[in-house]
């Protein structure tokens, strides 16, 4: 027992290049160590993708079984949490594929506006917005819940998003962009003055 | 409420954690999956070197015999022809119990674990 609290506290302080040499090593303490590390950034993606909390717990397995068994394929081009998050948007993506429907994958943005809610609170209250906003960010379409997770919650750059989701740095900019002035464009009337663009003045600008 | 405000409520929005989670014990549970999971491959190897070496040790018995004492490794051979339904289908019971010792049951009692 002692051995193990303190191999725990030996991987705990671990970098996470040696971090990978011991798991390739076989120390599964190191590798469980990896798995609390980057869980919750598994679990912000897989979750945002498919969106369902029964199977969440299955996929991420998955991921981190994706992970264990090509480790050693790892080359140190990008950062752990880079690849380990391409892992997880591609299990996720495969998953969406096989179990979802396929026009999830690609609506256009008058769909999207349409599977927004509109806010009914009178008095909008800050909590309620936040609540609201966060309720809404769920029924965007799925590239732009990636982006705004990648990009905002878990803070990638532009170019670790084009590593991880494959798409061009242009369009990962305007999802993020056009996922805001969907919700604005549902806000607009809480806003006093008349400043915000529509949707369509911003999907004609990009 | 002014543009920049309702900006910086939905940047915060953003930033604010899903509500999506995983069990307190999960990184065990993925690793014991990981272990078991590379578990059942070692035993399957290991069964596979195990056929490997006994298919090689009755090649090279053979190709002794076959050197020493042709007259026998005949009569063998006769024997195996003429019983070859009952000799493969003891091959194929050997075969399955080794399998299922080495591989088949080690798995399903790791699963029934699990569950």
């Amino acid at each position: 027992m002692q051995h193990f609290s303190a191999n725990c506290c030996q991987t705990s302080s671990m970098n996470d290049a040696e971090l990978i040499n011991q798991i390739l090593n076989g120390n599964m303490n190191a590798f469980t160590f990896l798995v609390t590390r980057y869980q919750k950034l598994v679990v912000h993606i897989t979750g945002r993708l498919i969106q369902r909390q029964d199977e969440l717990e299955d996929v991420c397995q998955d991921v981190f079984m994706k992970v264990y068994q090509n480790l050693g394929k790892y080359r140190n081009e990008c950062k752990l949490s880079t690849w380990i998050a391409t892992i997880a948007y591609n299990t996720s993506i495969n998953y969406l594929r096989k179990f979802k429907k396929g026009d999830e994958i690609n609506p256009d943005d008058s769909t999207a506006l349409r599977n927004l809610t509109d806010f009914n609170s009178v008095d909008y209250e800050k909590a309620d917005l936040y609540r609201y906003i966060r309720e809404q960010i769920e029924n965007l379409p799925v590239q732009y819940r990636t982006v705004l997770t990648l990009f905002h919650l878990e803070e990638f750059s532009y170019q670790e998003i084009e590593q991880i989701t494959g798409m061009p740095e242009g369009t990962v900019k305007s999802y993020l962009f056009r996922a805001k002035a969907l919700l604005k464009e549902k806000l607009k009337f809480v806003v006093d003055n008349n400043s915000l663009k529509t949707v369509k003045e911003i999907s004609n600008e990009s | 409420m002014n543009h920049e405000k309702l900006e910086s409520i939905i940047e915060r929005s953003f930033k604010t954690e899903p509500d999506y989670h995983l069990p307190d014990n999960f990184a065990q549970m993925a690793t014991s999956r990981v272990v078991q999971r590379s578990q059942w491959l070692t035993d399957l190897f290991e069964y596979l070197y195990l056929i490997a070496i006994v298919v090689l040790l009755l090649g090279a018995a053979t190709g002794t015999y076959y050197l020493v004492n042709k007259e026998l490794l005949l009569q063998i051979f006769a024997f195996i022809s003429g019983n070859a339904v009952q000799v493969a289908m003891v091959v194929f019971i050997l075969n399955f119990i080794l399998f299922a010792d080495r591989v088949l049951l080690r798995l399903l009692f790791s699963r029934w674990n699990r569950t």
